[in-house]
């Protein structure tokens, strides 16, 4: 491998962790503010009914 | 002072239970030898290596041997909610860490005394005017690793897996020491003093005491988990 | 906000690679490298002044900082790693060496995880806040011990096979590529701020998940 393919590893490497733990980061961001709008919008109707 | 006398309370507490029982002084010391005969086995020296690998050799097996220990160390405390009653009690939790950290440090002292005569038997070692120094230096080895034993001892005491968390937690902070322990005895064996090794002694000794400090005022944390 | 971070760091750190360095372009892996370790290290420390507060006020926050902190340092401290082996490779001719910097940063990674693999194996989310706030502290305070002992280690004694890289370039750094370097260290600060802060709010909102739920149940 010449010079230039070792420092396109490093960089593909790093770059790809980084967006890899991006992606998976947003993913259970938005899963995690589905969950929560749920649960919120659940206890709006449910203090609704309470009164 | 009031810590020292609740130290010495929960240690005696935690010998005369040992003493009854002897169940950890005997599986560590059968262990330790069990290992020895192990690495022999799986080493197979020559007799001019043998001194090379000796002291490491020898720091393994009391790692190992120890993690057995500590694994076992708030054993008697899990059964029948002795801890919460320990913690419901006003007793300072440095007191407590002290005793168990002393507990450990004495049955792995007395496993040692016994183990490293017999390393030197079974590995046909000539150097025995050299064990009382090098002993030293396994005294303040076990030191630190029973002082950061017991604080992860208790850490892990709730967690799954405890067995195989406690060692993976524990050894990557023991690497000063092992390495300390190790070059000074690599020393006092080739030399026959300590002379170049003086810094790695100096290390234990900090080692020590910064972790015995860290450990008596940390430990109210450490034991609320 | 986000999107501008990535692409900032992203185009900095493409750009600045263009301008030569002398010693040979696998030099250039230098402008990942330092900021990686940079980066790394600074989560380190946030992990550790997070504990601290924790085990001191007991605010939810200061867990969530560390727990954040923590999983983001682990990701760098690998990356590190791995960047050391690839630039090693054709510096050197090994994958991999026992040299100081190296081994310590091993060990650290090695510490970290356990940090993570503690937090996730205590069932009881209080219990493994402070246990792991602990951890964090002790390990803190550990690293420069390890590191003394693995330099002293490397330097006084060496075995036979000697193999002693100098891994200490950026040492002597000349002007030219201190310029890109600030860029890309700037850009990697960047960055970790920017994932520190979408994993807070992720740990933030699983908190008032845990909260909503428990209301719910009882």
């Amino acid at each position: 491998m010449g010079a230039w393919g070792f420092v396109s590893l490093a960089y593909g490497i790093v770059w790809g962790a980084i967006l890899l733990y991006l992606i998976v980061l947003k993913r259970r961001y938005a899963s995690a503010a589905a969950e929560l709008a749920a649960l919120r919008s659940a206890e709006v109707t449910s203090s609704d009914v309470e009164r | 002072m009031a810590l020292l006398r609740q130290t010495y309370l929960l240690l005696c507490k935690d010998l005369l239970l040992e003493l009854r029982r002897r169940d950890s002084l005997l599986t560590m010391f059968f262990f330790g030898t069990l290992l020895l005969f192990v690495f022999h086995f799986s080493f197979d020296p020559a007799p001019d290596k043998v001194a090379e690998i000796a002291p490491a050799l020898l720091w393994l097996a009391f790692l190992f041997t120890g993690t057995l220990g500590l694994a076992q160390l708030f054993q008697s405390e899990r059964e029948n909610h002795c801890l919460d009653a320990l913690l419901l009690s006003p007793l300072d939790r440095g007191a407590l860490f002290l005793a168990k950290t002393c507990f450990n440090l004495i049955l792995m002292l007395i496993v040692e005394i016994v183990v490293m005569p017999l390393f030197w038997i079974l590995f046909n070692l000539q150097t025995w005017n050299l064990l009382p120094q090098l002993f030293l230096v396994t005294l303040l080895g076990t030191i630190g690793f029973c002082v950061l034993g017991t604080i992860m001892s208790a850490l892990t005491l709730r967690a799954r897996a405890r067995e195989l968390l406690l060692p993976l937690v524990l050894f990557p902070l023991m690497i000063p020491v092992i390495l300390a322990t190790i070059r000074c005895m690599e020393n006092v064996l080739r030399t026959g003093e300590f002379g170049d090794a003086t810094p790695w002694l100096r290390l234990l000794l900090g080692f020590d005491v910064i972790f015995l400090t860290v450990g008596v005022l940390i430990f109210d944390w450490v034991i609320e988990s | 906000m986000a999107l501008a971070a990535i692409a900032v760091g992203l185009y900095w750190g493409l750009i600045v690679a263009p301008p030569d360095a002398y010693q040979g372009d696998v030099q250039r892996i230098m402008y990942l490298h330092i900021p990686t370790i940079v980066a790394a290290y600074l989560s380190f420390f946030l992990v550790f002044v997070g504990s601290c507060l924790y085990l001191w006020k007991k605010e939810k926050r200061d867990d969530i900082l560390a727990y954040a902190a923590a999983e983001i340092g682990v990701l760098f401290t690998a990356l590190v790693i791995v960047e050391g082996s690839i630039w090693g490779r054709p510096t050197w001719g090994v994958w991999w060496t026992w040299d100081a910097r190296l081994t310590t940063t091993a060990i650290l990674l090695l510490i970290f995880v356990g940090y993570l693999m503690l937090r996730s194996l205590i069932e009881d989310e209080s219990r493994a806040a402070s246990a792991a706030a602990v951890l964090g502290i002790i390990g803190a305070l550990d690293i420069p011990l390890i590191h003394m002992s693995v330099y002293w280690w490397r330097t006084l004694h060496q075995p036979p096979s000697i193999f002693r890289p100098d891994k200490a370039p950026w040492e002597n750094v000349a002007w030219p590529l201190l310029i890109p370097l600030t860029i890309n260290i700037a850009a990697f600060l960047i960055l970790l701020f920017y994932l520190l802060s979408l994993r807070y709010r992720l740990g933030e909102m699983r908190e008032e998940i845990k909260a909503r739920r428990l209301d719910r149940g009882g």
